[in-house]
């Protein structure tokens, strides 16, 4: 499903954010990135979503090399994965409803679409009955659920998460994480960026641990270490 | 389809509301500089109507009396046509008496006494010449020679009559135009920094749009629907002011003794040429700010 082949990626002339990556993920995995701040993680995702170009090698999604799609035809490459972010990215302007709901709109879902596909993933995420709350009138857990769902509405192949428990204190964490192991049952692959130990160990899943932009460990049920 | 389109309305509005004051800013602006290009488009018109007798180098006019014979006619014609080597004969043209009628409904537009003492009888037909040579003596001497002829009520000489009003015409038009030119230019400045503000105040929904896979073009639809609206908006209040102007100048000028060359400046309101101008002044309304809000959205979704 992902599939990076000796992937340099730098920004600026120094500082090197990936250097000769390679990784392959399959149909259906959970992959955690794991590192210290700058090691590189964000940078995979941003690659992967075309955020970001590689400088050298290539970076494969769903069979399709990243590199080559034109520019015009990566908003379709993007509907195929959902994003969630440390700061979730909420519209604080829309209702919980309408953010989700914002995410088919701009894909020009019709709007009787729409109206069947929120409420069912709102309930996935367990937010049925708060579709109408604006985000300030949430916790940090709740707007993070509210952002997974808005990922998870299209339903992507992947889902890209970047630290999406940075913000959260344990307990609320937990939750999300079994969230996303749901979504993950679904036959969603997920990679998930995070240098959250206890998510890590708790999962036992694969770990690409990352070291200043260089692979250093790649292993099946791994842990945080 | 329809969500699609509805969508792109909606948020049009919904920016086009937000940004009150520039927004104001930008349709006004627009309104001043379409309206000197429209003042720009109706002098040329009115210089037009009162040059329209000399154009295409005719440099003179022979007016034969409406009570001539076919064969005074046929002589005139002859003579002009004898001297090959300073007149251009390919170019001479002979307006009958409907055609010089015609012709003189545009130049006595504004002037609607002395055209009403003239009726397709009484109307002189006329030739008109234009020169090989560039010679203003021998042109001169030619015009004489013309005045003698049986049948020949007059001949005009662009030298006496044509010089001053074209160059001033000339003037005048470049003026406005460099004038309406630049004002354009600002407005089309003022849709883009409006546009850009309104891009900038939405910029975490256009990041979400971007990762949730909206393309660039249902990004931008939006934005450059709002500068073009402003765009248009503009034109409509130049072409309401444009209007205003130009009836009170055709009123005005309507009040001058007869006779007075200014007479012909007007383009009298429901003209067709006065809608061409009203057309031209919304579609050069639109494009101002569609091209303003186009650069915008194109230079600023890159968030």
């Amino acid at each position: 499903m992902i599939r990076l082949e000796n992937v340099t990626k730098r920004y600026g002339s120094e500082t090197v954010a990936v250097r000769d990556a390679s990784f392959d993920v399959a149909k259906g995995d959970f992959v955690f990135l794991v590192g210290p701040s700058g090691s590189g993680k964000s940078t995979i995702l941003r690659l992967v979503n075309r955020q970001e170009r590689p400088e050298r090698g290539d970076v494969w999604v769903a069979g399709q090399n990243v590199n080559d799609i034109p520019d015009s035809r990566v908003p379709f490459l993007r509907r195929s994965m959902g994003n969630v972010f440390q700061d979730y990215k909420l519209l604080t302007g829309k209702t919980v409803f309408e953010n989700i709901a914002f995410a088919l709109e701009v894909i020009g879902k019709p709007r009787h679409v729409i109206a069947r596909q929120v409420p069912i993933v709102l309930d996935l995420v367990g937010l049925a009955g708060k579709e109408d709350r604006f985000p300030h009138q949430l916790s940090g857990g709740e707007q993070q659920r509210v952002s997974i769902a808005r990922a998870f509405v299209n339903r992507p192949l992947i889902l890209l998460a970047d630290e999406p428990t940075g913000n959260l204190d344990p307990a609320t964490g937990e939750g999300i994480m079994s969230l996303l192991d749901e979504i993950n049952q679904t036959g969603t692959t997920v990679m998930m960026a995070t240098h959250d130990h206890r998510v890590v160990n708790a999962m036992r899943r694969r770990v690409i641990q990352l070291d200043r932009g260089v692979i250093v460990r790649d292993q099946e049920r791994g842990v945080y270490e | 389809m329809i969500a699609r389109i509805a969508y792109a309305f909606r948020e049009m509005w919904a920016s086009f509301r937000r940004n009150l004051t520039l927004t104001i800013a930008a349709i006004l602006t627009s309104a001043i500089a379409l309206l000197l290009v429209g003042t720009t488009l109706l002098i040329q018109r009115s210089f037009d109507n009162l040059l329209v007798q000399w154009k295409g180098d005719v440099a003179l006019i022979v007016f034969v009396r409406s009570d001539a014979t076919p064969e005074q006619i046929a002589l005139i014609d002859e003579s002009i046509r004898s001297a090959p080597t300073i007149i251009d004969v390919e170019k001479l043209q002979y307006l009958d008496k409907t055609q010089t009628y015609e012709e003189a409904k545009r130049i006595f537009a504004g002037d609607p006494v002395t055209l009403s003492l003239l009726t397709p009888e009484n109307i002189p037909s006329e030739f008109k010449v234009v020169p090989i040579t560039q010679d203003p003596a021998l042109v001169r001497s030619l015009s004489e020679q013309y005045r003698s002829l049986p049948g020949v009520e007059d001949v005009a000489l662009a030298e006496d009559e044509f010089e001053v009003i074209s160059t001033l015409s000339r003037f005048v038009r470049t003026v406005t135009l460099v004038m309406s030119l630049v004002l354009l230019f600002v407005a089309v400045g003022l849709i883009w920094n409006t546009i850009r503000t309104a891009m900038f105040a939405r910029r975490r929904e256009i990041e979400v749009m971007k990762l949730v896979g909206a393309t660039n073009w249902f990004i931008r639809i939006p934005f450059m629907l709002e500068g073009l609206l402003q765009g248009l908006i503009g034109a409509v209040l130049s072409c309401g002011g444009l209007w205003v102007l130009n009836s009170a100048w055709t009123s005005g000028v309507a009040g001058f003794k007869p006779g007075t060359g200014i007479s012909s400046l007007v383009v009298p309101s429901g003209y067709l040429s006065g809608v061409m101008i009203l057309i031209v002044i919304l579609l050069i309304g639109a494009l101002a700010g569609a091209i303003g809000s186009a650069i915008a959205a194109s230079r600023f979704l890159d968030v």
